[in-house]
């Protein structure tokens, strides 16, 4: 299962093929990857299919969008091949419609690799193990863990904070300015609440005998194993291997030059 | 470097990072509002460039308040990883991206030896951030794919938009956050302090 | 009191803090020790330094937040600035207030392990440790748990875990339950009794309420607004002696120590109540959150002038009842009539002007960026001239003590003056009931008393008052008390004959009031209703 490969491996799994995947234009490529990224998702993670597609749609529609500017604006490196149809006096290339589906295909790809990640990670052990793997600092480790302490404060105050400026009369403005208005009063208040926080926080945690020194036990003993390898290198071995085949199908397209 | 961070400094680094995370998410739902509405006059592709600047703010408020090196780079880089980790369709990337725009943000402040905090540094600041993050777009999001032209436009507007949305709007916030007393131990609150005290005497 | 040889392990040689200068310390030339193994207990009106205090004597102020100090503090004989860092924090264990923020963990057995990490503890002896420390606090199998899913009173015993893990010589309680309501006040109180007869530690209690830890002190140091040390003895000398100093400071007095005048009772005289005035209705009103039921078959009338307190344990749905009633919330069964008019068909800015609503943390109210704008936002907005505001707010700021803040950011007031705006802001026009989220948390004797006065003069021009609370003390000066126990409303009528129902009050975890505790059990304090 996804969820007991070491954090760090995994994320660095993740990250290679999610950087390099944005060098290449052409659909054969992110389309395979895309699909592989599937099957590994159903097939290696408990993640239930529901609600994997409830936080996957909407990308859907971002991806989409994302696709059809860059098929009205391809420059001429990407607006190769004949003219498919034209479109309020703009040509649209078989070039152009390629670059821009690829370009959806690949942020679905992100989005993808983005779930499976967060949905079979637990964040506490993440920075636990940047920490033990990677020699991030105690005091970085533990600073950044106590400030994501505070994610469903925040969402519980920004209620609150409605409901009182309600109370003083003051409704949903409209308007640029009211949006403005808006924002002002409610980022203070939030930032002055966490910043205090913020600092109560630090001083418990001193308290509690924390000086940031790097020799400490650890509860948690984050460690790699052999199958976090082998994680690491299906995932990223499968991201050349499709690459490999994209090429020697003619198919690989890296910065509007084909192979 | 790290040494000479606090911890309390860190978790603010981080309470920012967190904040601003969530507010740059919602953003990508605002920048896409703003495409749809400029999309019938051709110029859907500044929907996301007029408030970019908005994806840098917490890199110019954490080094604002708090004046140490490396703190414009980390918080940018928290906000990045709380998106990730919160989901957005930028992917892992996103991370990288953050990376290279708060490297573009610190070089502002490097440049002055992290000594100087006013307003032009941290315009400065907001315009290497747009600098650098275009420069990354060019490949992540296949920016190079778009016509010459428009690419300028897009610069010009997104260094803009750094210029005024992150430098401007991020120091008018930690001024308005200074005002509260909560950053009576950060260096933003102590500047204030010390101009109180003169004008008192 | 224990009367063996008892061993200096703190002492304070002069010494004075302040975060910025010394000109006029907040802590003044302090000079007292701290005895091993005795119990002592500090208190002092809020503003006075009591917290800052706790955090120099484990030596992580003044350098935490750059202030300057002067003076000497000894542990166990050796001056503070000569433990290497980190070492002193583990002899002397804090527990604070605020139970929201001293934790950096998500779930309990990470916070737990986190303490231990930092003492360098073998990871395979953690898991046992973690076990026992969480009987001690009456937590174990609490492991797996997330913190911010706790109850307030769960929190504070888990910083207590956390503390005692570090297995401290002094053990520093500051205000740890200013937050908690009455029931797991005691319980937290007494959990600490046990722990000291147990383990033999040095307890420092800091305190604004002390009343409930009497007979858990040995000795009590009272800290003046001056910043210096005003008395230093044993409880019952300190009270008899300086009654009228204490008074003067705004200190609590336990109400055994007290005249009879300075007790609550003395809001409550108010014209009987015209029973037809009928200010709100509400019928068989449900509401719930998702598949969760908060508040079923809700039956009640408030009428004008009527002094109000909702009561009954965390959870039970007090604010959202209070919520529903300022159509802050929509109910999905049963209707409200405010007025002979549904709720829903009220105008919002008409309703407003009639309806106001003081929150648990003033800052949550504050919108503006000085104390005048602040008072004038509402006047505005119902358009108002410029003159007519601002001869109103004149006359508020007067009112409320908050002249020399006019130009101040409603943020850097005190905790009083914070909670005397969110009140100011609420009464630019005369409301026909104004509902408080427990206003007296966390506030000192003064403060409360202010808050009383305040609502006192609201009433006299019939305005009607709804508090949710747990302070018993004040649920006895109302006129009418509603608890609220399972959905339901399980009591509603005058408190007198609340305080008779013995078997109600265990049931929904009421404690009485003082003034029937002492006609019970004369002398006894801790009588905990169970």
């Amino acid at each position: 299962m996804i969820s007991s490969i070491n954090p760090t491996i995994k994320a660095f799994a993740i990250f290679i093929p999610g950087i390099l995947l944005s060098f290449t234009f052409d659909m054969f490529t992110p389309l395979v990857y895309f699909l592989f990224i599937l099957i590994v998702t159903f097939t290696m993670s408990d993640i239930p299919f529901l609600k994997w597609l409830k936080i996957f749609s909407p990308f859907l529609l971002v991806a989409l969008s994302f696709a059809w500017m860059t098929i009205l604006y391809t420059n001429q490196t990407f607006s190769y091949g004949e003219v498919l149809f034209t479109l309020f006096g703009i040509e649209i290339t078989r070039g152009s419609m390629i670059t821009g589906i690829s370009l959806a295909l690949r942020s679905l790809c992100f989005v993808c690799l983005s779930i499976l990640f967060a949905l079979t990670t637990n964040s506490t052990k993440f920075m636990l193990s940047l920490m033990q793997q990677c020699k991030v600092p105690p005091k970085i480790t533990y600073g950044i863990l106590a400030g994501y302490r505070f994610l469903p404060m925040f969402r519980e105050e920004l209620q609150i904070l409605r409901q009182a400026h309600r109370i003083r009369g003051f409704s949903r403005t409209k308007g640029l300015k009211g949006r403005w208005n808006q924002f002002r009063r409610y980022s203070i208040p939030l930032l002055a609440n966490g910043i205090r926080k913020a600092e109560r926080v630090a001083i418990a945690m001193e308290s509690k005998g924390f000086t940031g020194d790097t020799d400490r036990t650890h509860y948690h003993e984050m460690d790699v194993s052999v199958r976090d390898w082998l994680f690491f290198t299906l995932i990223v071995g499968v991201f050349f291997i499709t690459v490999a085949f994209s090429y020697s199908l003619g198919y690989l397209n890296i910065f509007g030059k084909q192979f | 470097m790290t040494k000479h961070w606090k911890l309390k400094e860190i978790v603010l680094m981080s309470i920012l990072g967190v904040v601003f995370g969530i507010i740059y998410l919602a953003f990508f739902l605002v920048g896409q509002g703003i495409r749809n509405v400029l999309a019938p006059f051709g110029l859907a592709p500044f929907g996301y460039e007029i408030i970019f600047g908005i994806w840098f703010i917490v890199s110019i408020i954490a080094a604002y308040i708090i004046r140490k090196p490396g703190v414009a780079f980390t918080a940018e880089l928290i906000a990045g990883v709380t998106e990730v980790l919160l989901g957005t369709a930028a992917g892992p990337g996103l991370i990288l991206a953050a990376a290279i725009q708060g490297l573009g943000a610190e070089l502002a402040f490097a440049l002055t030896r992290w000594k100087d905090y006013r307003l032009r540094i941290l315009i400065l600041s907001g315009i290497f951030a747009a600098i650098f993050s275009f420069t990354w777009n060019l490949f992540s999001s296949g920016n190079i794919a778009l016509a010459p032209t428009l690419l300028v436009a897009m610069l010009v507007v997104r260094v803009i938009s750094g210029a005024l949305l992150a430098g401007v709007l991020g120091k008018w916030l930690s001024d308005q956050l200074a005002k509260t007393g909560v950053l009576r131990g950060y260096a933003l609150g102590k500047e204030l302090q010390k101009k109180r005290e003169k004008g008192a005497a | 009191m224990k009367k063996e040889q008892l061993n200096p392990l703190l002492h304070m040689d002069h010494f004075s803090f302040d975060y910025e200068s010394l000109d006029k310390p907040l802590l003044n030339q302090l000079n007292f020790s701290l005895m091993d193994k005795e119990t002592t207990l500090l208190i002092g009106s809020s503003g006075s330094g009591k917290s800052s205090l706790s955090l120099c004597l484990n030596g992580l102020y003044p350098e935490a937040v750059e202030g300057v100090s002067s003076g000497n503090i000894y542990y166990r004989g050796k001056n503070i600035q000569d433990y290497q860092k980190g070492e002193l924090s583990q002899l002397i264990g804090i527990v604070f207030q605020d139970p929201e923020s001293q934790f950096c963990m998500i779930t309990v057995e990470d916070e737990l392990a986190f303490t231990l990490e930092n003492r360098k503890i073998a990871p395979s002896e953690m898991p046992e440790r973690i076990s026992e420390a969480l009987s001690v606090v009456g937590m174990d199998g609490f492991q797996k748990r997330k913190i911010h899913e706790l109850s307030g009173g769960q929190k504070q015993k888990i910083a207590l875990a956390a503390v005692l893990l570090l297995e401290p010589e002094l053990l520093i309680l500051d205000e740890p339950t200013a937050n908690l309501d009455p029931v797991s006040r005691i319980e937290f109180i007494q959990l600490i009794k046990h722990i000291q007869a147990k383990q033999k530690l040095a307890v420092f209690i800091i305190e604004h309420q002390l009343e409930d830890w009497l007979d858990v002190v040995d000795r009590l140091l009272v800290l003046g607004k001056q910043g210096k040390i005003i008395a230093d003895g044993s409880v019952t000398s300190i009270f008899s002696d300086h009654h009228s100093l204490l008074k003067k400071e705004g200190v609590f007095l336990p109400r055994q120590y007290s005249n009879a005048e300075d007790s609550y009772p003395t809001y409550a005289e108010s014209p009987p109540r015209i029973k037809q005035d009928v200010l709100i209705t509400i019928k068989q009103m449900g509401f719930h959150r998702k598949k969760h039921t908060i508040l079923q078959d809700i039956n009640l009338e408030i009428h004008r002038g009527e002094f109000i307190a909702i009561v009954g344990e965390n959870g039970a749905g007090k604010s959202t009842l209070l919520q529903l009633m300022a159509r802050l919330l929509t109910p999905q069964k049963g209707t409200i009539i405010f007025h002979d008019k549904l709720m829903d068909q009220w105008e919002e800015k008409e309703l407003r002007k009639r309806i106001g609503y003081v929150f648990q943390n003033p800052e949550h109210q504050f919108i503006t960026d000085t104390v005048y704008d602040e008072l004038t936002f509402g006047m505005k907005l119902n358009g108002w001239t410029t003159a007519e505001s601002d001869t109103a707010a004149t006359a508020l700021l007067k009112q409320f003590h908050l002249e020399k803040h006019k130009y101040s950011n409603p943020f850097s007031l005190s905790g009083g003056q914070k909670r005397r705006l969110s009140v100011a802001t609420m009464l630019d026009e005369t409301p026909d009931i104004l509902f408080f989220d427990e206003p007296t948390f966390g506030q000192d004797a003064k403060t409360t008393d202010e808050l009383m006065y305040m609502i006192e003069a609201l009433r006299k021009n019939g305005t009607a008052i709804v508090f949710v609370t747990h302070d018993m003390d004040i649920v006895d000066t109302v006129d009418r008390a509603i608890v609220l126990y399972q959905q339901h409303i399980h009591y509603n009528g005058e408190p007198e004959s609340l305080w008779k129902q013995a078997d109600l009050l265990e049931k929904t975890r009421l404690r009485l009031p003082y003034r029937i505790r002492v006609l019970h059990k004369e002398g006894v304090s801790l009588d905990l209703v169970h």
